[in-house]
């Protein structure tokens, strides 16, 4: 088991080092992150909908995006000299692989889901002073529902000759829990509503991230093998 | 297979002869029965209706049959 | 089984399912009532729903048939997999346009985000997903892996889309509308109902053995062009 740890363990150090290196996906999404938030702001008329109203659903709709657009290349990393050929053939186990990406990803876009919160609470007028922590919460429990699906799903496109393309029409029709439950739990808490009225969403959204991780774990040997 | 080529397009001819005689056949004691004085909207929706249906259910089974023909002809090549 | 057997079995699953529906539309233009609220329209419901179950039924088999597939490596059961998901499209499509047609007449609007009819199109587009990956991939043998992770995770992924779907509803105001698949169905409703979801099962299920007698036709032309060449 530690060795299982360990495994996983270099593979999402391996993956941040190069992150924290190149800079290459997390300045991508926070570049996004931010111009999202300017153009959905020209595209709403604030003289009939109140920013406030809209920035919890515009908020998970540019994390779905930009969180696309970053998992999306997770495999491009390895595509250099076949390293992920290397990581495949090596002992570690597939899920292990998996799980280590999801944790790299998962890093990522938790990271780019903080700046979106501060970003949009600019930009939208939301007041951050009620519930800030119960939001953290939801926005980690999403996004990482969101990044095993996304990470399975990247690794299948990757090996069709549609790639990246091929990823939103996979992956959104099975995003519609995330995005009901989690836009529809971030909502009522920056409104200000008491946790005790979205703790069933954020426990449905804490089972569809299980759920994620663990059927992604059992399939992604399928997708990766030769 | 012939005879689904056949009753296909029989079924779908015979619809709107279904639907008149059962417009006609149908009892109600509200007024909106009462045809000509009524928009006849909602006849046309479940016509619509059906004939997607069969055109659906019909369209792939005859898609299969066709298939099926290309290759047992090129299997009997 | 035999080709020929599989061919026996679809030509008379077919013609009972034919002859059904035959039935099915007498039922419902003569023998049914008009329901009280919604008139005529209703009657769409007699095929709506029974599409809807059966493309619910096809997901499923083609998820259990690609499970199976991955741990066994048997490609009849990907073949069955891509067969139930083709038929599963087929009965999506009507679902996701008798809807609309029945909609705009019962509830004056054509889209209400109405649970069923929500998770049936994102249902067809987990169809779609289905046969695009297939086609997109160049090697055959990695596509059918692919198709079946797709089958896999959309049949999984409908439980929680459906509980979101009406979550999600609860929370708009809902037109006040009669229930026509309540439990206070009337019974000659019901008994239409019930027939429709039969005759479109038996249907489904023989034009999905002619499908899948097909694709068996087609390989053996495949293998034997291969070993003429």
């Amino acid at each position: 088991m530690i060795r299982y740890l360990d495994q996983i363990r270099a593979i999402v150090w391996k993956d941040l080092l190069l992150e924290i290196r190149s800079r290459e996906r997390i300045a991508a999404m926070g570049a996004f992150a931010v111009l999202a938030g300017i153009l959905f702001n020209f595209s709403i008329d604030t003289a009939i909908v109140r920013p406030e109203d809209v920035a919890a659903g515009l908020l998970w709709m540019t994390l779905v995006f930009g969180g696309l657009l970053g998992v999306g290349r997770t495999f491009h990393i390895e595509e250099q000299d076949n390293a992920l050929l290397g990581i495949l053939t090596s002992p570690v186990p597939k899920d292990a692989v998996f799980l280590a990406k999801v944790a790299a990803n998962f890093v990522l876009l938790y990271a780019i889901s903080l700046l979106v919160l501060g970003v949009f609470a600019l930009f939208f007028r939301v007041s951050l002073d009620a519930n800030v922590g119960w939001v953290i919460l939801v926005l980690a429990l999403g996004s990482l529902g969101f990044v095993a699906l996304a990470t399975l799903f990247a690794a299948m496109s990757a090996g069709t000759s549609m790639g990246e393309t091929l990823l939103p029409i996979l992956v959104f029709p099975l995003l519609v829990p995330m995005v009901v439950f989690g836009a529809g739990a971030t909502g009522r808490l920056l409104g200000g509503r008491p946790f005790s009225e979205v703790d069933g969403n954020v426990r449905m959204l804490g089972a569809f991230a299980f759920a994620a991780v663990w059927i992604g774990a059992v399939l992604f040997r399928y997708v990766v093998e030769d | 297979m012939i005879q689904r080529t056949l009753l296909r397009p029989a079924l779908v001819l015979l619809l709107p002869a279904i639907l008149a005689v059962g417009v006609a056949a149908q009892e109600s004691p509200f007024p909106q029965a009462q045809l000509g004085q009524q928009s006849l909207r909602p006849y046309w929706h479940v016509f619509i209706a059906y004939a997607i249906v069969i055109a659906l259910i019909g369209g792939w089974a005859l898609s299969i049959a066709r298939r099926l023909r290309s290759v047992e002809d090129r299997l009997i090549d | 089984m035999t080709n020929s057997g599989v061919r026996r079995g679809a030509t008379a699953l077919t013609l009972v399912g034919l002859v059904g529906m035959v039935a099915l539309l007498w039922m419902s233009f003569f023998w049914v009532s008009t329901e009280v609220n919604q008139g005529i329209v209703q009657r769409i419901f007699y095929v709506h729903v029974p599409a809807a179950w059966t493309c619910f039924l096809a997901i499923g088999i083609s998820a259990l048939c690609s499970g199976v597939y991955l741990w066994l490596r048997d490609d009849r059961l990907d073949r069955a997999a891509m067969c139930a998901a083709e038929g599963g499209l087929v009965f999506a499509t009507i679902v996701i346009t008798t809807g609309p047609l029945w909609g705009k007449i019962a509830w004056g609007t054509y889209w209400t985000w109405e649970p069923r009819l929500t998770l049936t199109l994102l249902l067809w587009f987990i169809f779609v997903g289905y046969f695009m990956v297939r086609n997109a991939t160049e090697d055959p043998e990695k596509g059918k892996r692919f198709a079946a992770v797709v089958a896999i995770v959309g049949a999984l992924d409908i439980p929680f889309i459906h509980l979101s779907v009406i979550w999600f509803r609860s929370l708009h105001p809902q037109p006040v509308v009669a229930k026509p698949d309540g439990p206070t169905l009337p019974g000659d409703m019901l008994v239409t109902l019930l027939f429709g979801l039969l005759v479109f099962t038996v249907l489904f299920f023989g034009l999905f053995l002619f499908r899948y007698a097909l694709e068996d036709v087609r390989l053996r032309a495949e293998l034997r062009a291969r070993r003429t060449a």
